[in-house]
């Protein structure tokens, strides 16, 4: 098992190279120009001179290739240069606003874990009775709807009229109940569905029949098959996690909270190229170490499962 | 196939409501009492009138014939968006999991790359790509989401190209074109039907979160994430103007998420 933990480091290694240079090329494709861009902001009205100085200033006249190595070596160490909005470090603004994300992401994990797994398993057990259907159908309504505006309504419901949290406000753990559910709700409805399916599997795999048959007690039965179900909803709650950082914004629009997501609109929006890709990078980075860390739990769950995970062509 | 459609309400229901969809879509202008986009300040926060069925907003819009008009905003970017991440993603996962082999492996060495960037993050930061801010969307989100989707599709290929079936083909000269096209795709397409139909709804919704993030659109524009920009300040004064926008986007994704799920169990009934 540690064997195949090191060889995945090794891709991740490879990966996480690429998501660099995906990073910078995303964010170079734009047509607009964020000398120009900055020049507007600093002179109103530009001459061509002053944008070429801003752009030299900038080191964006470099070719391509040249600015991502310069960008590369330095973001290695952490090191992500000053904002061209406010000319400030980025990286005390980046970790200044990663805290309130990843506590929302955090709570939202928790409460996409509690609300899954029981009603999962509720789901699978009364497998075709009104449980299950009134699940599924739930599932339907909670996925096609954004989650902000599940945060809106969570807000008209239990801040403007039974006002028992505040609308705005990001300081203790309390202000990030209702955002963390806008999050989880409509999580947790996909990977219901997932973890349904795979306890069903684990029901009526042979294993079982062979428990029952030594005459095994259902609840040691319940375990085993639990235990062959999680992998699948492991990797999506790992997976969940990034998107929740990803996808932060709306959630940090609806309650004002001043997280990540906010702060990379914030910089698409003036075309600071260098805090997005500071941005981009970070959650990228964060979303690819969960990933991971739901690999090597999975690992832990299910050795054997985790030696052929995906289908290779013989 | 099409008659067991027709035999499962669920089915039925979601055709239904992505059929009501398209018309409101189509229909948009015959629908609408006005237009969606004059301001007129003077109707400021209207009570629903004959005039104005749902009332105005903060800028006297009618609330009606933007939601109406909202369904054809938000369709005529969802439908290309989807048809583009269709095209590319079977195109590419069919030709790379059929030929196998080294080219197979590549392709998933570099989807695992472009895996490693959450969809939301790769279509926010493409959004500034073009002039028109409509290619722009369907741009971004296909460039976001093709890869996610060639997984799947990757798998169905693998899954129905080892069948002996196939195999047959190959042995009586086939070319792999034409197994390509006219074997494998057309039985794999009521798996991708099920998975295009299902994206389409998630394709709404992330259209909707950019308009609501204020990235994309033209200010102004009839969008129904767009008539929740701002709406924390309306919390207390007009709550009906967050909740209207909210349930045509839930109307819409749910008919395709219900014909979706509805034609999954058509297709395995294994997996319930």
């Amino acid at each position: 098992m540690i064997k195949r933990i090191l060889s995945r480091l090794l891709v991740l290694a490879v990966v996480l190279f690429g998501v660099t240079l995906l990073t910078f090329f995303y964010t170079s494709l734009s047509t607009v120009d964020a000398a120009q861009a900055l020049a507007v902001r600093r002179f109103t009205r530009p001459t061509a001179e002053q944008v070429t100085q801003v752009r030299h200033e900038l080191g964006l006249d470099q070719p391509l290739a040249k600015q991502y190595v310069a960008w590369l070596s330095k973001a290695v160490s952490g090191e992500f240069g000053n904002s061209y909005n406010t000319g400030k470090p980025i990286i005390n603004e980046l970790s200044a606003s990663l805290q309130p994300t990843l506590k929302l992401a955090s709570m939202a994990l928790l409460f996409t874990a509690l609300l899954s797994i029981p009603l999962g398993v509720w789901s699978a057990s009364g497998k075709g009775g009104i449980a299950d259907k009134s699940i599924y159908l739930f599932g339907i309504v909670c996925m096609s709807v954004p989650n902000y505006w599940i945060g809106f309504m969570l807000m008209l419901a239990f801040a403007v009229n039974i006002p028992l949290f505040s609308i705005m406000g990001a300081d203790d753990l309390k202000d990030f109940i209702l955002p963390a559910l806008a999050v989880a709700i409509p999580t947790s409805a996909a990977n219901i569905r997932v973890f349904r399916s795979s306890l069903l599997d684990g029901y009526n795999s042979d294993f079982v029949m062979y428990a029952r048959a030594r005459g095994i007690s259902e609840i040691k039965i319940a375990g085993m098959v639990s235990r062959y179900a999680l992998p699948p909803l492991v990797t999506l709650l790992g997976q969940s996690f990034g998107f929740t950082i990803a996808g932060s914004a709306m959630i940090e629009f609806v309650f004002s909270i001043p997280g990540i997501g906010s702060m990379l609109v914030t910089a698409l929006g003036s075309r600071d190229t260098v805090t997005i890709n500071a941005c981009v990078l970070v959650i990228a980075v964060i979303f690819v170490a969960v990933n991971f860390l739901a690999e090597v739990i999975n690992a832990v769950l299910d050795p054997k499962k985790h030696t052929k995970e995906r289908v290779y062509d013989t | 196939m099409i008659h067991k459609i027709l035999r499962k309400p669920q089915a039925v229901i979601g055709l239904a409501m992505m059929l009501t969809v398209f018309a409101v879509m189509v229909f948009a202008p015959a629908f609408a009492p006005n237009d969606p986009e004059k301001i007129n300040i003077m109707q400021k926060f209207a009570e629903p009138s004959e005039q104005y069925p749902l009332g105005t907003d903060d800028m006297g819009r009618c609330i009606a014939s933007r939601l109406i008009y909202g369904a054809r905003v938000s369709m005529s970017i969802a439908l290309p968006t989807i048809a583009a991440i269709a095209v590319i993603s079977v195109l590419l996962a069919t030709v790379c999991a059929y030929i196998g082999g080294i080219v197979d492996r590549l392709f998933v060495i570099v989807s695992d790359i472009f895996m490693a960037l959450p969809p939301f993050l790769v279509a926010m930061t493409l959004v500034g790509l073009f002039e028109s801010k409509a290619l722009s969307i369907v741009i971004s989100i296909a460039a976001a989401m093709w890869v996610w989707n060639a997984q799947v599709v990757r798998t169905y290929v693998i899954r129905e190209k080892n069948k002996p079936y196939i195999i047959t083909c190959q042995m009586s000269g086939c070319s792999q074109m034409r197994i390509i096209i006219r074997h494998i795709i057309p039985n794999i397409f009521p798996h991708l039907l099920v998975l295009y139909s299902t994206g389409l709804s998630g394709v709404i919704i992330m259209i909707s979160s950019y308009a609501f993030l204020g990235l994309g659109l033209e200010t102004g524009t009839a969008e129904w994430g767009a008539m929740l920009v701002g709406a924390n300040k309306l919390v207390f004064s007009h709550p009906e103007l967050i909740v209207y926008p909210g349930l045509c986007i839930l109307f819409a994704a749910a008919g395709f998420n219900l014909f979706g799920e509805a034609l999954r169990d058509i297709c395995d009934p294994k997996e319930n």
